[in-house]
């Protein structure tokens, strides 16, 4: 077991030095996502500022509290970039045989997925998203008690772990229809579109999917109600929502892992 | 001789859905689909020997890469058992792949923008190969693949033919015991096939490496193969050594003979003239019912021969008989 670990974090190691090198290998590439991101996270508070400004609170929810929701939103979409983007490619490994390959090496086939690409360009993503939640817990007057950070970094996991079992199970659907990569492009706008906006302003119907099928509002939604003390909204539900995140998260994330499992048995790879 | 592979009633079935031309056909497709269960590979039964290099031959689509792709754990059967030094690839994957190497011809397995040493490294890790055994069988690689002159440019620069016998080497790293060769020769240069198809027989020599090998090149076949297993729309149509193959189905031999001047009575009871032009003659025999020598000289007793040659069949016309039989 212990040395089973070692080898594991071994060619965790090895793929992480890999990636990097790749990424490196194209300088212009890196830069325009310099560019480009920042550009698309400042642009999308500001956006959110005209909003509440020329119109009204969405919904209760004032700029200050909008800024917190918005930057932790886009803080655990930075770090699942980071580490899950591989996720958004399974139809083209499995249309090009790249997955073929994972299966004729020695190891677990979800680890090879995840690790073989660790995407260090994703940490430009962090840095808006770090920015704009600081920005807003200066103008909510967050409390950094020992106690808050902790609910923090465990909302942070339990969002990252939503993320990446909605990918994950997406992916998992190229092992039928081979292609997936507009489903993709929608999700990441749905996501974008849930954890952004308080869901409360939704429809009862969305408020409903978005909280029991596809929990993206335990990403931002819920936690960001429960720091802020923001109550009647939407669905009351027993537990302090900043514990449920992690305990949803990780449900998510096994009942995907099992999906996937399920799904490389009916894997039929592609042409030759 | 102890069986590395073993495969018992192999049926891969796949669920198709018919096809129509044009629009209304792709909207009939859309919403009254016609799906039918295609066997693409159809009972296969063979068992290969620790030490054997084995062709894997037969037709586009016969079923080739799906039998490999079973064998070595990447798709589920749909019936039948195989084992692989004992093993059920399905039932335990990571224990049979640790075994095993493989090669698609058509695809690599190598970092596109890193230099192939660092695809190496990887590998080394993957596999848990000890520094000792990696340096080691490195080092036999870079001698006989010639790895030395690119094993420092990153892989997107190499030749194919480079990239070929980069992807072999990281076949091999792990000191594997059965070789999987998907068309390993498709689309080299003669001097980059010969390199490869030196390199199989060394390490099938020297190590006992079984090689199972798909090709369309018969001259991969000629030189490597001790046996053939040929399949055709998901059966095996001929198995056994080549020898014996071309024998059975290309059984006729050919003497061309060249005559001097003009002559009226060219015909032998146990030979058939197959084309003349000339003063040339093809007799095609079969070599049971008569030798070559024996012809010979029978024919050269009645009529004046200039020139003469025997031509054996090749692998090329006993594969074109099987593929039409089939």
């Amino acid at each position: 077991m212990g040395s089973s670990i070692r080898h594991y974090f071994s060619v965790a190691a090895c793929f992480a030095r890999l990636a990097i090198q790749r990424q490196l290998e194209y300088p212009l590439f890196l830069f325009s996502w310099l560019l480009m991101i920042p550009i698309q996270y400042f642009s999308g508070i500001w956006m959110l500022k005209i909003i509440v400004d020329r119109f009204q609170p969405l919904n209760g929810w004032d700029f200050p509290e909008l800024t917190f929701l918005y930057g932790l939103g886009l803080i655990s979409h930075g770090i699942f970039v980071v580490f899950f983007i591989n996720t958004w490619q399974i139809d083209r490994m499995v249309i090009e045989g790249a997955f073929d390959r994972l299966l004729l090496r020695p190891m677990n086939v979800f680890f090879q997925l995840i690790a073989s690409y660790i995407n260090f360009i994703g940490l430009i993503d962090c840095i808006p998203g770090i920015i704009i939640f600081i920005y807003g817990c200066q103008l909510v007057g967050f409390e950094w008690t020992f106690l808050n950070i902790i609910k923090l970094l465990l909302v942070l996991l339990g969002g990252v772990m939503i993320r990446a079992a909605l990918f994950i199970s997406l992916g998992t659907i190229a092992f039928w229809t081979k292609r997936n990569a507009s489903m993709v492009g929608f999700t990441l706008a749905m996501l974008e579109r849930g954890t952004m906006y308080p869901i409360s302003i939704y429809p009862y119907a969305i408020q409903v999917l978005f909280t029991f099928i596809l929990p993206i509002g335990f990403i931002s939604f819920y936690p960001a109600a429960e720091f802020l003390n923001k109550s009647s909204e939407a669905f009351q539900l027993p537990l302090s929502f900043a514990l449920a995140t992690p305990v949803i998260g990780f449900a998510c994330f096994f009942l995907s892992q099992w999906i996937f499992r399920f799904g490389m048995k009916s894997y039929e790879s592609a042409g030759s | 001789m102890d069986a590395v592979i073993e495969v018992n009633d192999l049926v891969k079935e796949y669920i198709v859905t018919k096809k129509e031309s044009g629009l209304r056909g792709a909207l009939k497709g859309l919403l009254f689909p016609e799906k039918k269960t295609v066997r693409g590979v159809d009972g296969i039964t063979f068992s290969i020997a620790q030490g054997e290099i084995v062709g894997y031959i037969g037709p586009n689509g016969a079923g080739k890469s799906t039998t490999i792709k079973m064998l070595t754990g990447i798709l589920h059967p749909t019936s039948g058992s195989i084992k692989v030094c004992g093993i059920s690839p399905q039932a335990d994957r990571k224990s049979v792949v640790r075994k095993l190497g493989v090669v698609f011809g058509q695809r690599t397995q190598l970092y596109w923008d890193l230099r192939l040493g660092e695809s190496f490294e990887l590998l080394r890790r993957i596999y848990q190969i000890d520094k000792e055994t990696y340096e080691d069988n490195l080092s036999i690689l870079t001698d006989v693949l010639k790895l030395h002159e690119f094993i420092h440019t990153p892989v997107r620069q190499l030749s194919l033919g480079q990239r070929m016998r980069g992807d072999i080497a990281a076949a091999m790293l792990h000191s594997p015991s059965i070789l999987f060769l998907d068309e390993p020769t498709i689309g080299l240069d003669a001097d980059a096939k010969h390199a490869i198809r030196l390199f199989i027989k060394e390490i099938n020599q020297k190590r006992g490496v079984t090689v199972i090998l798909t090709t369309h090149d018969l001259d991969d076949v000629e030189q490597l193969c001790s046996r053939l297993v040929v399949v055709n729309h998901g059966k095996v149509v001929e198995d056994g050594p080549m020898a014996s193959l071309i024998h059975k189905l290309a059984p006729h031999r050919l003497l061309v003979v060249e005559l001097q001047h003009p002559f009226s009575d060219l015909s032998h009871p146990l030979a058939e003239i197959i084309k003349q032009d000339g003063l040339k003659i093809w007799y095609q025999f079969e070599k049971d019912r008569i030798s070559a020598a024996q012809l010979i000289s029978e024919l050269s007793q009645k009529l004046p021969i200039q020139d003469l040659s025997v031509k054996e069949p090749n692998i090329e016309d006993a594969i074109r008989e099987v593929y039409k039989a089939t």
